[in-house]
């Protein structure tokens, strides 16, 4: 059932041939509304791998040892979301409480965290493939930091962009999803490389 | 168990876990224990709780440090110097703090918390600040927008202060306002009633402390006083006193003239330029007549800078920096040297000094109320 | 719309009896981030440019200054009376404080007042932030308009 992939190669294949955002359009909102500014975008992404990889972990413990032993699988969604939630909320606290300047530089992003749909996404992705407990870590690990490397890939490109001349009809929203659409069209060459699953 | 029963008990289960592990984290995370504060290389100790702001630490152990805006981060008058590591200078501080003050520690101790053990340094005289219980004894309409509010002093029932310190007034929450504030103003009453502090407030829209005092505050009412504050006061020189206040600005320049006629200190000449536009404006013009009929060293110079007809007025008309500036060169003969005192707004006291300095008084001898 | 801390902050500050005794909001019950952006449109609707307006706002309240607390006329168009009091403004978005000082300006020919301070032209250049519907020193676009 589970599938016999290396750990490693789902760590590479999750950040390069099935990017969470540019793949599988998971995490599109604060993809696009985010990546104006490049601090921002360094921020969101790096509180975006550290909650992917915590909840990834803890919901394949949760669904393992509490929604199958009762036979309650169908309830994943809501257990997972509730989880995300808790795990962003202790995360905020105690990012407050140790370190000032972090909590300042991630700033609204942690909370906003919790509606951020790769984040369950990857969890459903690491339930739906029956990965084990390392291959889930991995490859939480893995979408997370294809997600931060795909929005500062966007953040930088819009900056380039901003100084260009675009036709005021596709400034900001529009021409941003050309370049998304651009971005994953080049991904799309990574596919066949790695398999996810 | 029946599979209907058991899926909303799972996750209640599930959520009751998470919302007590949270509450528990919040509990150890927001909780700092207890930590000590050593003032003074350990002249005075204190054991409190940690995570409020040091002023207000401080105050709830009887430890005043001035503050004219209540801990709001706006004044910068509760600067302490700090020994320990509290944290990089946090943006609401740096306005308030000169590159100086960062490089001595200097901080402001309204914004910074105490989180783990502190050595902090304050001013000696702070120690004898205390927080005072008072009954309103009397309000009184000195113009159409001063009161004189005079305060009788429960406990401590006694107060030692220099003429021309200020005090801070604990306004409590009125109206739409949820919480207490503290504004500085200077005493006016002198250093011998011991008794009784008097104010001279007047009414600035929005401000919170003198709307409150011009609307709500009632004779009889009980009211709290922090202090002795400041450090604008007489220096015990023979020099003239050229003395330039208008408006509340009287304050402290009332409280140093009555203290230095009690105390016979009347070979001295002291010289007060009151300016106001016109007569609505000016007050207590019959208590320093008198006062200078005993006191012939003392000049009271009244200047309006627009007197309406029916005032009749017969003294100095003009801007009270003119009319400075005029007697500066013509009438004082100051075979002692010259010092000035000033209180009033940061526009007017810039415009003094400045006649001031190019009438032969240095500017390391004009002194004026810092707390603007 | 969850608000990030500096906001919520902001809002806090806001309130009546933080900072001034009526606050910056008035009678307005929006989002801080609502009421910038509605303010910016009407601005750009106008025709107004916000650091233009700040800076023709900061010379008549320098040219105030001069009649050292009575009105005085300025370019033989405008009224100005400048008013201080002891002790600074911090900003509710904690950037900066500012002296209290008050200006109020009226355009001779139509009659049309208002009143600002150091803080609300601060608030207007850096925040775009005009205050509420309501508040005493609300720098309305449509009176700007009418009065510059």
């Amino acid at each position: 059932m589970t599938p016999d992939i290396n750990p490693f190669v789902l760590f590479f294949a999750s950040i390069f041939t099935s990017n969470i955002l540019l793949s599988n359009f998971l995490g599109m909102c604060s993809f696009i509304s985010v990546s104006k500014d490049i601090k921002s975008s360094n921020g969101l992404g790096m509180a975006v791998t550290f909650v992917m990889t915590i909840t990834t972990a803890l919901n394949w413990i949760v669904y393992k040892y509490l929604l199958i032993p009762f036979n309650i699988e169908y309830l994943k969604y809501i257990v997972f979301i509730i989880v995300i939630a808790a795990v962003v909320q202790i995360l905020e606290m105690i990012i407050e409480r140790v370190s000032m300047n972090l909590y300042m530089a991630l700033g609204i992003f942690l909370p906003l965290i919790t509606v951020n749909c790769a984040i369950l996404g990857v969890a459903l992705f690491m339930q739906l493939r029956n990965y084990n407990l390392i291959q889930s870590v991995f490859f939480g690990f893995g979408s997370g930091l294809g997600w931060w490397l795909a929005i500062m890939a966007l953040a930088a490109i819009r900056k380039k962009v901003d100084k260009a001349p675009v036709p005021a009809a596709l400034k900001g929203p529009g021409i941003t999803l050309i370049i998304i659409g651009f971005m994953a069209m080049a991904f799309i060459g990574f596919s066949g490389m790695l398999s996810v699953q | 168990m029946s599979s209907v029963l058991i899926a909303p008990l799972v996750i209640g289960i599930l959520s009751s876990v998470l919302a007590a592990l949270i509450a528990v984290i919040d509990g150890i995370v927001n909780n700092y224990g207890e930590v000590n504060i050593s003032i003074n290389k350990g002249r005075k100790n204190v054991k409190v709780k940690g995570g409020s702001p040091l002023l207000m630490t401080l105050s709830e152990e009887g430890i005043f440090i001035p503050s004219a805006c209540g801990g709001r981060g706006s004044c910068g008058a509760c600067k302490v110097k700090v020994l320990s590591d509290v944290g990089p200078v946090l943006p609401t501080e740096a306005p308030l703090l000169t590159d100086e003050e960062i490089k001595s520690n200097i901080r402001l101790s309204c914004q910074i918390k105490v989180k783990s053990d502190i050595e902090i340094e304050i001013p000696e005289e702070l120690f004898s600040a205390r927080q005072f219980k008072t009954t309103v004894e009397s309000i009184k309409n000195v113009t159409h927008d001063i009161k004189e509010v005079r305060f009788r002093l429960e406990n401590p029932k006694e107060v030692e202060f220099k003429a021309g310190q200020y005090a801070q007034l604990v306004v409590p929450p009125y109206g739409k306002i949820k919480d207490i504030t503290q504004r500085a103003y200077s005493i006016s009453s002198a250093p011998s009633q011991k008794n009784y502090l008097e104010f001279l407030i007047r009414l600035v829209p929005g401000g919170i402390a003198t709307t409150y005092v011009h609307q709500n505050l009632k004779e009889g009412q009980k009211f709290d006083l922090v202090g002795p504050f400041g450090e604008f006061y007489k220096r015990p020189t023979k020099a003239d006193m050229i003395c330039v206040a208008g408006g509340s600005g009287m304050a402290p320049l009332k409280s140093i003239i009555y203290d230095m006629y009690e105390n016979n200190e009347t070979d001295r000449n002291v010289w007060y330029f009151f300016g106001a536009r016109s007569l609505k404006d000016i007050y207590y013009l019959d208590e320093f007549k008198k006062l200078e009929e005993k006191w012939p060293n003392l000049h009271f110079v009244p200047a309006l800078s627009e007197p309406s007809e029916e005032d009749n007025w017969k003294g100095e008309t003009g801007l009270i920096t003119d009319v400075l500036n005029k007697y500066l060169k013509e009438r004082i003969k100051s075979p002692n040297g010259r010092e000035g005192y000033l209180c009033g707004s940061p526009g007017m006291i810039n415009a003094c000094i400045n006649v001031m300095t190019s009438n032969e008084i240095s500017e390391d001898k004009i002194y004026y109320d810092k707390f603007a | 719309m969850k608000m990030t801390p500096e906001l919520k902050k902001a809002k806090e500050n806001m309130e009546p009896g933080k900072i001034t005794s009526s606050g910056f909001l008035g009678e307005d019950t929006r989002e801080i981030v609502d009421i910038i952006e509605k303010d910016e449109e009407i601005f750009k609707n106008l025709d107004l440019n916000f650091d233009e307006v700040c800076e023709k706002l900061q010379y008549y309240l320098e040219e105030g200054k001069k009649g050292l607390g009575e009105p005085i006329t300025v370019d033989g168009k405008y009224t100005v009376k400048i008013d201080e009091a002891r002790g600074f403004l911090p900003c509710p978005f904690e950037d900066g404080i500012f002296r209290k000082i008050n200006a109020t300006l009226i355009n001779n020919e139509n009659n049309e007042k208002i009143i600002y301070s150091e803080l609300s032209l601060h608030l207007l250049k850096k925040h775009h932030f005009c205050q509420g519907y309501g508040s005493e020193f609300r720098i309305d676009p449509l009176i700007i308009k009418k009065i510059l």
